[in-house]
């Protein structure tokens, strides 16, 4: 899927994904500074308490062992002490916990251990350590931890909301900062895709924030200017060159015909010939190159493609029947594509005109055109030799003429001139193998 | 004849001013739009030559003002914007003709002597005599010296438009433009195969031809 590939989206989802990370890390690292750590501390020192009254009880009896607690509960600390001291019967021989489990059920145990004073209730909560010591006496010590229950309590109540509230922020962050990029890309991308229209005036935004896009725009400005300037230049030069070598091809024309009209020769027509061929390259290579320069005219009107190949096949009836070709048509109706019937008449012709000249008389040519998909296809094909394979892209090119072709008429241009005008109304053009002979395939999308 | 050429490309103005005055017509040069429009309301011309693109001025502006002065001498639009819409705009701006630029010095010639014989609108003819060949209009019939000869409508057509313009160049790209109705420059002889095809019903059991091939330019009916 398009979402997923684009930069916009995963930019979104890195940074939600790392603005979230952050946040657990620096949550994480308060919960362990704040409460793992005290904890771990209360049961070092439970551990120690234990330990210490374990070996009590060991050296001097239960009796000392219980007056100890005592002495325990009652001296000051910053957490209160609790204890429960068990025969091994089960009997309580001191405890100041208000319950325990009767089995010992591990080794920690939280107890609630709730001191009622003066009618008030004060929360206590107890870590409390419960061991057995050899002689089957059960012990359990513990120290108040109600503070830190209180603060986890704290934490979690904060997170239950303040996690939602994370996930949406970073989900509107993300997708702010992407639209911020997102629409930085699409205004080079709409400016490249003009360019790429032919409108080679159009340049790429500058927000004048300084920041990379800036110079990427900048960048891209300046390869433009650089682009526009040598294609204006080539366009120059081509133009006066043609019109330059046209004056005096008319010029010699004229006097050749002066010429003719007094000493009627053979070798003076075929000179006055080579000057009508040596225009008609002019004018053709000059129409190629504006018809590419050009934009797809804005107001493009609708083309019965039918009617205009009809058209063309009547046109070209005298040449066809002059070759004895057999023409096949196969043209559907309703055919509307919208464009410029001129250029796409001359299009179609150049194609006919070209099926005509490389097939061998008494041959057979097939036009047609029917509806695939939303588009119109339109082909011309022969049964003549055909164009190899690998020569079938260069049809397209300027003065590329196809190998066995040298003999007939032509400069290489039509091809070139059916390649623009697709081109011009963005439409697909392809040579294919007919086999035998050259079949070409135009498919315009329909009105 | 009178010409007024607008145009402000200098060497393509030269180049159309020798082109016309070497076929002995009279050219008045004017560079920009303001300088021709004032030449084109005070002196009387037989045709204008107009550049579409003109410094400061759209050559079509000039056109309607030229319009809106009641003037209506035939105006021949040149323009590098060759196709369909901008030549729909040059025709509704009030052009007779428009030609697309690059073009031949005899298409611009053949163009602007048909332009000059068009004139101001006369009543619409329903035959045409030349010599020995009448066209009629109505029965959409040709004969030559009564006899009548059998033509398909596009041969028909071919016809007509010569004989309107009899003792005239019409060239294969104005063939093309008023038989088949598309306009551009055939650089094949396929409208050469339609003239010759025609030719041998027009000039079965005569001498002379009825239609002249003009070296280097288009075809004529003369006249007699």
């Amino acid at each position: 899927m398009k979402l997923f590939r684009s930069l916009s989206f995963r930019l979104a989802v890195i940074y939600g994904v790392l603005f979230t990370a952050s946040v657990g890390v620096l949550a994480g690292v308060y919960y362990w500074s704040a409460i793992r750590g005290p904890l771990e501390r209360v049961e070092a020192g439970l551990r120690e308490e234990g330990d210490s009254l374990a070996a009590l009880q060991a050296r001097s009896g239960t009796e000392a062992l219980a007056a100890a607690l005592e002495r325990r509960a009652a001296a000051p600390a910053p957490r209160l002490a609790y204890h429960a001291l068990l025969a091994p019967g089960g009997q309580t021989v001191v405890a100041n916990l208000p319950s325990w489990p009767s089995v010992r059920t591990g080794k920690w145990l939280r107890i609630e251990a709730d001191v009622s004073r003066e009618g008030n209730e004060d929360e206590y909560e107890a870590m409390v350590l419960d061991q057995v010591l050899p002689d089957g006496t059960r012990l359990l010590i513990g120290r108040d931890i109600e503070d830190l229950e209180e603060l986890e309590e704290g934490i979690a109540n904060t997170a239950a909301w303040l996690l939602p509230a994370l996930v949406l922020l970073s989900i509107v962050g993300g997708m702010l900062m992407s639209r911020a990029i997102g629409k930085r890309i699409e205004a080079v991308s709409s400016a490249a895709r003009q360019v790429i229209e032919g409108d080679l005036s159009q340049r790429v935004p500058v927000t004048g924030s300084n920041d990379d896009f800036d110079t990427l725009a900048l960048t891209l400005n300046a390869m433009l200017d650089r682009l526009e300037a040598s294609i204006e230049a080539i366009q120059r030069v081509s133009d006066s060159v043609a019109h330059e070598l046209r004056t005096p091809l008319s010029r010699l024309r004229a006097e050749l015909l002066d010429l003719e009209a007094d000493r009627p020769e053979e070798r003076l027509s075929r000179a006055i010939g080579e000057t009508a061929r040596l225009g008609a390259i002019f004018d053709s290579v000059l129409r190629i190159s504006r018809i590419e320069a050009r934009r797809h005219a804005e107001q493009a009107a609708p083309v019965d493609i039918g009617a205009l190949l009809r058209d063309a096949v009547d046109l070209h009836e005298p040449a066809t029947e002059g070759k004895a070709l057999t023409v096949d048509t196969a043209i559907g109706s309703g055919l509307i594509v919208s464009g410029d019937r001129h250029l796409l008449f001359q299009a179609v012709s150049n194609l006919l005109d070209n099926a005509v000249k490389y097939v061998s008389a008494g041959r057979r040519i097939s036009v047609s055109a029917t509806t695939v998909g939303g588009d119109v296809l339109l082909t011309v094909a022969d049964d003549g030799a055909g164009v190899p394979a690998g020569l079938r892209d260069k049809l397209a090119e300027r003065f590329f003429r196809a190998p066995g072709g040298e003999g007939t008429p032509g400069f290489g241009l039509g091809l070139a001139f059916v390649a623009a005008v697709a081109g011009h109304h963005r439409s697909e053009l392809r040579f294919l193998d007919n086999a035998p002979g050259l079949r070409v395939e135009w498919r315009l999308p329909r009105a | 004849m009178h010409v007024l050429l607008i145009e402000d490309d200098e060497r393509l103005a030269s180049f159309i001013a020798k082109g016309l005055g070497e076929a002995g017509h009279v050219v008045e040069h004017r560079a920009d739009g303001k300088a021709g429009l004032i030449e084109a309301s005070s002196e009387s011309y037989d045709v204008i030559v107009l550049d579409r693109m003109l410094p400061g001025i759209d050559g079509l502006r000039i056109l309607q003002t030229i319009r809106a002065m009641e003037d209506q001498t035939p105006v021949l639009v040149l323009s590098a914007l060759g196709e369909t819409d901008e030549r729909v705009k040059g025709l509704r701006a009030g052009a007779d003709d428009y030609l697309p630029k690059p073009f031949s010095m005899q298409e611009l010639l053949a163009r602007v002597e048909v332009l000059s014989r068009r004139g101001p609108a006369r009543a619409e003819p329903t035959r045409i005599e030349v010599g020995d060949l009448v066209v009629d209009l109505l029965a959409r019939s040709v004969s030559r010296a009564g006899a009548a000869i059998a033509l398909t409508d596009r041969e028909f057509r071919i016809v007509e438009f010569l004989a309107r313009h009899a003792g005239r160049v019409v060239t294969r790209s104005m063939l093309l433009e008023h038989v088949w109705d598309y306009h551009f420059d055939p650089q094949t002889n396929i409208i050469d195969q339609h003239v010759s095809r025609l030719r041998q019903k027009l000039d079965q059991g005569f001498d002379q031809p009825a239609i002249q091939t003009v070296r280097g330019a288009g075809y004529m009916i003369a006249r007699p």
